[in-house]
């Protein structure tokens, strides 16, 4: 700490002993501003905001213990070394000893994240909470143009990859998936893992520009913190499932790009194997048994085809009773979510054509318990397999058309997702618009919100989906908890019921006014026939207009309240009316578009 | 030096026609090209070391010695060539020179040499590379050395930087260190959170919040979003003539299939701006009520039970020319007094609205007053400088005389009290409205009577006069600023004044301060004192009024804004728990001020009712106001030029 002159006996006090800005902080660490940066960054100090800013109000305020804890910190240390090194390699440089370079540039230092990581994440829960942001940005790398200008390396972008194909395999493999959405800013995926609710978004699997206005070195640091933070992630899911990390791939299918299937095979192969002889080191042996003799035989694409069924049917397997089992006891831990998200697509076969987003379907149609393939190399079974119940399609083709199954839009897949059901594909057939794809991140149950048509049908349908699993002998748990189902029969869903309690809400407070004017009309007659009895010369008789009445209410309640409760009540109605006045405008919009069409009908 | 003279051979290469001179093969020219040529003879052609691509498309492929074009030779056919090479048993050994266009054989020796140079060998065969060193320097006989310089001491000793570096080494290996060790393979990821015990491990730096997470898309993000969500061109273009700040960042745009989504070109921005977000915004821990805004207002008892209020306006009482500045209502709450600025001051029936009486006293009405006792019917009024005391000619004939009498000044008197105190008020009769007229030094703005009825204060200038003895009186306290206002305590002998920003309480018996109450106002307008005497509230030209609990502190208990505008008076009803407040913006508000007479409670402070009606003149509104004090009615005095009553 650096010592100031201070008067004997008069001590800092306040928020200037407990901030500083962030030139004094730079002054005490002695270290530079990207530096202090980065640290900020991968430590994830953020300014605060003390009550008063004494310096003024355009300066960011650190917390005097925030900058202890960075000044202790060893990567700061190490930081320093970092540019000593630097200064040897550019000395060895400018005097042409290239040897001596390069063996600096091996042995450069390099900072050590798990530490830190541990440290802002003690709990493996706590880093599954903020992997949002981890997860969208290692997936918007992966798709990023390597480029040397813009110091994105290729190496970091292949790791980005692979790291998001691991976690995209996980997810699949444990059917954790919950949501999806497609949007004109890329794909939102939605997980579910060990309770806590993971969002992230890929962007479309088209070039990404590198615009100027981003300061890619801030990226890069963020990314020096988050790809460490998603292996270490990825190696704690994998070993839960009882899985060595990090996975090792089939290197045809790896070289074909295809490297979340080699992934998903490795993951759901490997458990199998493990499951069934307990012992992984095993399982490896035999895995990599297999594989030589893949590589061995000519016909690889029947043995691919054979390994996917074996996963399919676990019988087969010597131990299969035991196996049996132990996935019942499994599936016991499984929450309901899980359950019902594995069984979507079970007895489905998917065929995904030219055009159609395949990395997505791919991670989409396994996760929720369907089988895929696609046109190219290395696909487990060809589009002429008899038994494909559906074929994804994006654009009319000419080709041949086989009757065993529907042709369907890559929107169908997103939709059932959504809406837990079977949708019926009649609107999504090839050809025709699909319609429109609805957010599933949209709470309803706000008052006053506008729920789109589409969103009305695909309730209908789940409560009619509902309804059919009351009827059957086995009723499943959830029915019966549900009360509002049983009430209403699965029929009206719950979204009506608010509606019309709210109507029916409204209408008693309107009985009510009216009932009150009427009594105040009546005090006002009497009043005035009082006073007409007694009236003179200068006497005028009035009865009081009440059209004030319910504003009058409004402000005695305002009157009595505190400036702050006052205020806070100000907001909300300001944002109230908001929301209000974006909801009517949508309302007003459909009706415009309405009257249009029933126009030219 | 050794070099064997080459024996140049004929080209007998058969079909061609020979050269006239014997030519050197090129490769054994560039090899001995130093040795003596008797037999070398310059190559036929002369165009020198230049590439013979140049006379690829030519019939020449030079020039002699003499200048002249040397013509190529007939190309041989090929299948004749090769019949030719088949039958020709030494065609090996044959070799093209494209430079002189001809062919040349090789002889055996030039083979051998051939062979010898492919071999890594000297060309010659005899030479040896071995030999044995010959010593032809005499060393013997030499009586100097070649140089003359000791040996140096490093040809003795070991090196010292060697045995450093040698330290160095021993001692990394010693430490663990291997020095020629590769750098060691990028350790990968392990089990980082092998066991969750240790989170119960307290860290010692400050709390940590995480980042909020992003808003999650709603349906307008979609890339097919249902039509209603798709603004019309119209209002796209509207959305040019917002403010930046304003204008919607994402306009939602329809793609009929999936594969024409095009790629997000803010992708990298977004992400950017949410990585600065994530490290230079100060996170602050903010509670989001999720409540309804109306359990906001705090729980007062229905305004039904707080019954009766004035509610309605019930009688107008038209016929003052001008502002109505003050009213009063009589002690028995038949007769209305008011003032105005059109210099007239009228006295009225309450229940019937009819004008009894109307003086003209001139100049605009300041305040007038009743006298608080029920037989005296004497109105006070403040005209300017002067305060006049009437006689409203009311009442019974004895108290039409005790009235008389107390309204009877000896002149002589009068004039001897102005002769020895100067700055003293001067009591004088006044013949026009039969009454006393108190002459003062400054305006008198308000007039307060005691509860007795014998005494009344003035200000501006604080001042105290007795009715019966005629007598006035200086407070004789050291007043901070200009009193406002002042008033008496409804059951005992203390004196509220209130000036611009505090009210002080004295005690006029003990002729001492009790207490200074704080308004925090900037300009206190009015003051009140509840029937009770304990609480008393203030009203202020910044529409806030303020109830002081006197038991409780010396701030107030309750602020209440309730007016716009400046509060003109404010007044405690007699009898019912009620207090009202009226204002330039033309409303008098109406609350319930119930004080408990257990001090443990609270006083309970319930609005009841806002009165319009009034409408605004010259920039004022509500003048006055006043409770009747039998009944739960409020008279309203307003710029309008009318006085109203609103009953229950």
């Amino acid at each position: 700490m650096v010592k100031h002159y201070r008067p004997p006996g008069k001590k800092k006090e306040g928020n200037a002993a407990k901030f500083v800005i962030r030139s004094q902080a730079l002054k005490q660490l002695q270290i530079s501003l990207p530096l202090f940066r980065k640290l900020c960054i991968l430590k994830g100090v953020t300014p605060r905001e003390p009550k008063k800013k004494f310096k003024g109000t355009h300066q960011t305020y650190y917390h005097v213990k925030d900058i202890a804890f960075l000044h202790h910190e060893p990567l700061v240390e190490i930081h320093r070394a970092i540019r000593v090194h630097e200064r040897k390699i550019k000395k060895a440089e400018a005097k042409k000893n290239h040897e001596r370079a390069n063996r600096l540039r091996e042995k450069t230092p390099k900072p050590k994240i798990d530490r830190i990581i541990r440290q802002r994440y003690p709990r493996f829960v706590d880093a599954l909470g903020e992997l949002d942001d981890c997860l969208t940005m290692v997936h918007l790398f992966a798709a990023l143009p390597a480029s040397e200008s813009k110091k994105i390396e290729v190496e970091s972008v292949h790791k980005c990859r692979r790291l998001a194909h691991e976690w995209q395999a996980f997810i699949s493999r444990t059917h954790k998936l919950r949501k999806t959405f497609v949007s004109v800013k890329g794909i939102y995926y939605q997980a579910e893992v060990e309770g806590q609710t993971i969002t992230w978004l890929t962007p479309h699997s088209l070039q990404q520009v590198v615009s100027d206005d981003v300061d890619i070195i801030t990226m890069l640091n963020f990314l020096q913190l988050y790809e460490p933070l998603l292996s270490f992630v990825n190696f704690r899911l994998y070993h839960s499932i009882n899985l060595k990390y990090p996975p090792i791939l089939d290197p045809r299918l790896e070289s074909l790009a295809a490297d979340l299937y080699a992934l998903s095979r490795y993951v759901s192969g490997n458990t199998r194997l493990s499951v069934v002889n307990s012992e992984a080191l095993q399982s490896e042996s035999e895995k990599i048994e297999t594989k030589q003799n893949e590589a061995e035989t000519g016909t690889e694409k029947s043995e691919l085809r054979l390994a996917q069924l074996q996963h399919q049917l676990p019988s087969n397997e010597p131990g299969a009773l035991m196996h049996l089992v132990e996935e019942v006891t499994g599936e016991d831990e499984e929450d309901q979510d899980t359950k019902e998200c594995k069984k979507l697509f079970k007895n489905m076969k998917f065929f995904l054509s030219r055009e159609v987003p395949r990395e997505s379907l791919l991670f989409v149609i396994p996760a929720f318990g369907g089988i895929v393939s696609w046109e190219g190399q290395g696909a487990p079974f060809g589009e002429s397999d008899q038994s494909i119940t559906h074929q994804i399609v994006d654009r009319e083709s000419q080709g041949h058309r086989f009757l065993s199954r529907e042709y369907i839009q890559p929107q169908w897949v997103y939709d059932c997702v959504n809406a837990r059901i079977i949708l019926p594909t009649e609107n999504y057939l090839v050809g025709r618009i699909p319609p429109p794809h609805l957010s599933p991140f949209i709470d309803y149950d706000e008052e006053g919100a506008y729920i789109p048509d589409y969103a009305k049908t695909i309730k209908h349908l789940q409560a009619a989906a509902r309804k059919e699993v009351l009827f059957l002998p086995g009723v499943g748990k959830e029915d019966l908890e549900d009360p509002q189902s049983l009430l209403v029969e699965g029929v009206i869903d719950r979204a009506e019921a608010n509606d019309a309690a709210r109507r029916k809400q409204k209408m008693m407070i309107l009985e009510q006014q009216y009932h009150d004017d009427l009594k105040k009309e009546l005090q006002g007659v009497t009043h005035t026939s009082a006073g007409s009895k007694e009236t003179s010369t200068g006497v005028v008789p009035t009865g009081e207009s009440t059209t004030n009445v319910q504003e009058n209410e409004d402000d005695m309640g305002k009157l009595m309240m505190s400036r702050k409760k006052r205020k806070l009540l100000e907001a909300m109605q300001i944002s109230n009316k908001r929301k209000q006045a974006q909801h009517d405008l949508i309302k007003q919009r459909k009706k415009k578009i309405e009257e249009a069409q029933s126009q030219r009908s | 030096m050794k070099g064997k003279k080459k024996t140049m051979t004929q080209n007998d290469d058969e079909g061609a026609p020979s050269p006239s001179e014997k030519l050197p093969s090129p490769v054994v020219s560039d090899y001995d090209s130093e040795s003596d040529s008797d037999y070398e003879v310059a190559p036929r052609n002369t165009i020198g070391d230049v590439p013979l691509k140049w006379y690829e498309d030519e019939p020449h492929i030079g020039y002699d010695i003499k200048g002249k074009k040397i013509k190529k030779k007939e190309k041989q056919d090929k299948l004749d060539s090769f019949l030719a090479n088949v039958d020709d048993s030494k065609n090996w050994r044959k070799i093209y020179d494209e430079y002189n266009d001809e062919t040349i054989e090789l002889t055996k020796d030039e083979i051998k040499l051939v062979r010898r140079l492919l071999k890594n060998r000297a060309p010659h065969p005899d030479f040896d590379p071995y030999q044995d060193y010959v010593d032809w320097f005499k060393w013997d006989d030499a009586k100097h050395p070649l140089s003359n310089a000791p040996e140096p001491k490093r040809r003795f000793i070991p090196s010292k930087w060697e045995a450093k570096k040698v330290v160095k080494y021993v001692r990394a290996i010693r430490n663990g260190y291997n020095p020629f060790d590769k750098p060691k393979e990028e350790d990968g990821p392990y089990l980082l959170w092998g066991d969750d015990s240790g989170s119960t491990e307290k860290a010692n730096y400050l709390s940590y919040i995480p980042a909020p997470k992003q808003k999650l898309p709603g349906h307008d993000e979609s890339y097919n979003p249902p039509l209603e969500y798709i603004p019309t061109q119209e209002e796209i273009n509207a959305y040019q003539l917002m403010f930046e700040e304003d204008r919607p960042k994402f306009i939602p745009k329809r793609f009929t299939s999936m594969r024409s989504i095009p790629a997000y070109e803010n992708a990298m921005k977004d992400c950017f701006e949410r990585c600065l977000d994530l490290y230079l915004c100060p996170r602050v821990r903010k509670k989001r009520l999720n409540i309804d805004p109306e359990s906001l207002k705090p729980k007062l008892p229905s305004r039904k039970e707080l019954k009766p209020y004035p509610i309605t306006c019930y009688i107008e009482y038209k016929g003052h020319e001008d502002a109505v500045t003050s009213i009063s209502v009589e002690a028995s709450g038949q007769w209305m007094a008011s003032g105005s600025s059109d210099g007239t001051v009228r006295i009225w029936e309450v229940e019937t609205g009819r004008c009894l009486k109307r003086w003209e006293v001139g100049e605009a009405v300041n305040c007038v007053a009743w006298n608080p006792l029920p037989d005296i019917h004497i109105l006070a009024v403040c005209v300017g400088q002067d305060v006049l005391l009437l006689n409203t000619c009311l009442g019974d004939e004895e108290e039409q005389k005790c009235i008389k009498e107390l309204l009877w000044v000896d002149s002589t008197i009068a004039s001897d009290d102005s002769g020895n105190k100067a700055p003293s008020v001067s009591w004088l009769k006044d013949d026009k409205h039969m009454g006393l007229r108190l002459r003062h030094f400054k305006t008198v703005t308000a007039l307060e009577w005691h509860r007795k009825g014998d005494y009344f204060s003035t200000s501006f200038e604080l001042l105290i006069h007795q009715l019966s003895k005629k007598l006035t009186q200086k407070l004789p306290f050291k007043l901070h600023g200009l009193a406002v206002r002042s008033t008496f305590h409804p059951s005992r002998s203390i004196f509220f004044v209130c000036t611009k920003q505090s009210v002080r309480v004295y005690d006029l018996l003990k002729t001492k301060i009790i207490k200074k109450l704080d308004t925090g106002l900037r300009e206190a307008s009015s003051i009140a004192v509840h029937p009770g005497g304990d609480n008393l509230i203030v009203g202020s030209k910044e529409g806030k009024m303020c109830w002081f609990d006197m038991d409780l502190s010396s701030k107030p208990y309750k602020i209440l804004k309730c007016h716009p505008k400046d509060i003109n008076n404010v007044i405690f009803h007699r009898s019912y728990p009620l207090f009202a407040s009226c204002s330039d913006d033309c409303t008098a508000y109406v609350f319930h001020g119930m004080v408990y007479s257990d001090l443990n409670q609270n006083p309970l402070i319930v609005p009841l009712e806002i009165l319009r009606g009034h409408t605004s003149s010259n920039g004022r509104g509500i003048l006055d106001c006043k409770f009747h004090p039998r009944q739960p009615w409020l008279f309203t005095a307003g710029a309008d030029k009318l006085i109203k009553l609103y009953c229950h």
